[in-house]
């Protein structure tokens, strides 16, 4: 089946989420589009809970989220056939090799094991990590395991793109190799990321969303 | 020292409390006992010379100490393993000059309470059982309690000394560690028969680790001290025994304490013999055998790659993906090619497939493990397939991998039961350790699991 980004939204309607009695994000509306999203704010002003949101990690407390105006729930596994986490932390299985991981997270993708290692090879040799894919991820520094959980969710054609801080514990060249990545995927499709690089990709972006304290409000 | 061992006592005690897993632990002994208690004819029976002793207090005691020897001993130690040994910060411990000796002995007092708090619960629970099972002959709470206590607290308390041992040096913290601690505890059971006959000593009590081949034999009558536990078809207890008597026989409960005693040198030990977490990197020059084992350099990266299409085949694709990470490695793919082509000349239900057996349980238990950690399903859960459909796709490829061992044994005779038999077993491991990880989020629970089913199916008699 042939996707095209036509009508390709991800719409926040009145989202609101809490953990027990604590609210973290308080009547949220949105609508994201191709592009490059920043989402700014303080450490746990609700940025990584909004990001869990989109990525179907978890579902809101109150109001709605929709994929090309198909309402989640329902559409969930419409975005996910077309979607690219990366969050913060994973748990990464040490006694694999990074491309042993990436096959893995490919055929949970439904992707064509044959295509996705050489399009794990290409991602992997753009962001400085090819060298090292066959060896153990037990072997792999902080930035090398940030590398490989970018690599992942870059896997396919991800239309929708949600990811957690990718340049933590990047040097800046390899920051810079990872974000002319993004930009180019951001030319048609949704990508939404957290990063302490937003005042240089800020000029790049569709949107600033500053989340503090809950509410979340575009600055650009 | 004492602060620091007090801090380490303490937090890890604050630990156990805010544990969910706590409560059921507290509750495994006297539902087991239950359950493993010869009552109404279920359960497992104790025969000596053939004979079913007539239940009495200190009876009932040793009885629910053999609870803990074979129910209770592998369980608490998945539970203790699970719930500090995965989760310490030793990243940030390590670096800092406290006492590895101090720290161990806290944790050590804190696994020990908890150990003792679980045998409080059975004791409780055995005084209940006496109630409904032993009048109308005399009913006496402290025999009840003292025969429990004398067999189970040194098992226990050496039970927690293993696990802080065992979480001294890297490669007893590993799946190494867990099948050590298997052999042990299957020894510990198994070695006390070799002194049934001996005149009763506290060398001859040393050996008996679990504790309770002297209270049952020592003064069983003459000619007939050999016992037997489960899988007995005996005449309805009238022997009368006097546990009593075994319980205070030269050199027992001597021995019982010596055990604790070493339970305590070997937590200090563990403290002085303690090497930090093993940070792999890279090794700069590999050895030859070291090459081999790697799976060398990567293909040459083609920049232009397009990205990847959908699988035609996805679920094909997903079982493939399966069954190649439970056989990730050349170490498991040697042994694999070995077991499978020595089968073809061994019994498959009592030698080649216990052996395929036991390679798929470390197999297995590591996929199952690496695949249903929390922190890699919060990521996971979000592709395309959901978590249900990959364990599916394990299960499969579990039965895929049991029936690839089994093929030289088919083509030498071809046998449905055969098939079926591998197939059945690789199925139900794979499901068992999908089953287990995805409740424990680890590797070592499935595995300990597996292991002791794994012994059941090997040491079951043909037939």
């Amino acid at each position: 089946m042939a996707i095209t980004n036509d009508g390709l939204t991800l719409d926040l309607r009145g989202v609101s989420k809490n953990y027990g009695r604590k609210s973290v994000l308080n009547d949220v509306s949105h609508t994201f589009t191709p592009g490059l999203t920043l989402l700014t704010g303080p450490s746990g002003a609700g940025k990584s809970t909004l990001l869990r949101l989109l990525a179907t990690v978890e579902r809101p407390s109150r109001g709605e989220i929709a994929w090309r105006g198909a309402r989640l729930p329902g559409a969930r596994a419409k975005l996910r056939r077309t979607l690219g986490y990366a969050p913060q932390a994973v748990e990464l299985p040490e006694d694999l090799t990074a491309r042993e991981f990436a096959m893995h997270i490919a055929s949970l993708k439904g992707l064509a094991s044959g295509a996705a290692d050489k399009q794990f090879g290409a991602i992997t040799d753009a962001i400085g990590l090819h060298a090292d894919i066959n060896n153990r991820i037990a072997s792999f520094s902080g930035g090398m395991r940030r590398r490989l959980i970018f690599a992942q969710a870059m896997l396919g054609a991800p239309q929708m793109l949600a990811l957690d801080e990718p340049t933590a514990e990047l040097d800046s060249e390899t920051a810079r190799k990872l974000g002319a990545l993004l930009l180019e995927r951001a030319r048609d499709s949704i990508v939404v990321m957290t990063t302490h690089l937003a005042d240089e990709l800020a000029p790049h972006a569709t949107a600033v969303l500053r989340v503090e304290a809950g509410n979340v409000v575009r600055t650009a | 020292m004492i602060t620091i061992t007090s801090s380490s006592w303490q937090t890890s005690l604050q630990r156990y409390w805010r544990s969910w897993g706590l409560w059921l632990l507290l509750l495994v002994a006297p539902v087991g006992a239950r359950y493993m208690l010869p009552i109404n004819g279920d359960g497992v029976a104790i025969a000596i010379g053939g004979e079913l002793p007539l239940m009495t207090s200190p009876f009932l005691g040793v009885s629910l100490g053999i609870v803990v020897s074979t129910l209770v001993l592998p369980i608490a130690w998945l539970y203790l393993r699970s719930n500090t040994t995965r989760r310490q910060p030793w990243q940030i411990e390590e670096v800092t000059p406290g006492s590895r000796v101090a720290i161990a002995l806290g944790r050590f007092g804190a696994d020990v309470i908890i150990m003792l708090a679980m045998l409080t619960t059975l004791t409780f629970a055995g005084w209940f059982l006496g109630w409904l099972l032993i009048p109308p002959r005399p009913f006496n709470l402290y025999e009840i309690t003292l025969a429990l206590w004398l067999v189970a607290a040194p098992a226990l308390m050496g039970l927690a000394a293993l696990r802080i041992l065992f979480d001294a040096r890297p490669l007893l913290r590993s799946g190494f560690g867990d099948f050590l601690y298997f052999v042990l505890w299957i020894t510990s059971i198994a070695l006390p028969a070799t002194t049934v006959g001996q005149v009763t000593s506290f060398a001859t009590n040393m050996v008996d680790f679990a504790g309770f081949v002297t209270p049952l034999t020592f003064a069983s009558p003459a000619g007939a001290d050999d016992f037997a536990i489960g899988g007995i078809e005996a005449a309805q207890g009238n022997l009368q025994l006097d546990v009593m008597a075994g319980l205070f026989s030269p050199g027992y409960i001597q021995s019982r304490f010596a055990w604790a005693g070493i339970a305590v040198a070997l937590a200090a030990i563990a403290g002085l013999i303690y090497r930090p977490h093993l940070v792999r990197r890279r090794a700069g020059k590999p050895g030859r055998f070291t090459a081999w084992l790697n799976p060398g350099p990567p293909p040459k990266a083609i920049p232009n790659a397009q990205p990847a299409r959908a699988a035609a085949l996805a679920w094909v694709s997903l079982f493939v993906t399966e069954f190649r990470l439970i056989g990730a490695g050349r170490v498991f793919l040697l042994l694999a090619a070995g077991i499978a082509a020595l089968g073809a000349f061994m019994d498959f239900r009592h030698a080649a497939s216990p052996a395929a057996l036991l390679l798929l349980v470390f197999a297995l238990s590591a996929h199952a493990g690496r695949s249903e950690a929390r922190g890699l399903l919060a990521l996971t859960k979000t592709t395309s397939f959901a978590p249900m459909m990959r364990r599916v796709a394990f299960i499969t490829a579990g039965a895929a991998w049991m029936t690839l061992l089994a093929l030289p044994v088919l083509v030498r005779a071809p046998s449905l039961e055969t098939l079926g038999l591998a197939a059945g077993s690789g199925a139900v491991a794979a499901l068992t350790a999908s089953a287990i990880a995805s409740v424990s989020g680890s590797a070592f629970a499935p595995r300990l699991v597996l292991l002791v089913l794994w012994y059941g199916y090997f040491s079951a008699p043909p037939g």
